[in-house]
């Protein structure tokens, strides 16, 4: 579950440390924002390249 | 952010479906911060007996097989590994013990980290949470 993934990744990281997620599931153009704002963490960017989708997050907590 | 949101999760099926879908549900929601209550109860205990396999309902039991190798394609892991993930991320799982009592089932039949309580002990858990499922 790659939602549960990002979750772990983030717990590593530091905070003011930033991630880039690549995924190729149409539903996390709803799921990663979502995601994001339960979590209060920041995404800086979100691009649409043919069928992968690439997310910046900032870690804030 | 809000504060932290609670969900209770009451499972009382035991086929393939329900259980991976449950286990989904909470693990999704324990990823986004959210505190996670899931009471096994009726033929949902059956899911927490150490080693639990769920087969697909009825006639499509046959299909079980090739439904899990599709899921591991797609990127779902199984049962029994998605039930780790949730006590990893600090689900609380909870068998219910009259059906425990009812289908003759022993504490040291459950997996690991459940805790056995009572329905009015969830439900006095269950009346401090905003989102409440039933899957059955």
């Amino acid at each position: 579950m790659p939602i549960v993934q990002l979750a772990k990744k983030i717990k590593t990281m530091e905070v003011g440390q930033e991630l880039e997620l690549v995924s190729d599931d149409v539903g996390s153009k709803e799921d990663i924002p979502a995601w994001c704002q339960r979590t209060g963490n920041q995404l800086i960017g979100m691009k649409e390249l043919g069928k992968n989708y690439t997310y910046h997050i900032k870690k804030l907590k | 952010m809000d504060e932290t949101k609670k969900v209770a999760i009451v499972v009382s099926e035991c086929s393939f479906d329900k259980g991976v879908m449950a286990m989904m549900i909470a693990n999704t929601a324990a990823s986004m911060g959210m505190e996670v209550h899931m009471f096994f109860t009726f033929f949902g205990l059956n899911l927490l007996k150490k080693g639990a396999r769920p087969k697909l309902p009825g006639t499509y039991r046959l299909f079980t097989r090739t439904f899990e190798k599709k899921m591991s394609k797609v990127g779902i892991p199984q049962f029994g590994e998605q039930l780790n993930m949730a006590k990893e991320q600090g689900v609380n799982i909870y068998a219910c013990s009259t059906s425990m009592e009812l289908m003759n089932v022993k504490e040291g039949d459950i997996t690991e980290g459940a805790k056995i309580i009572g329905a009015a002990g969830f439900l006095n858990i269950a009346a401090n949470t905003d989102m409440q499922y039933f899957i059955g």
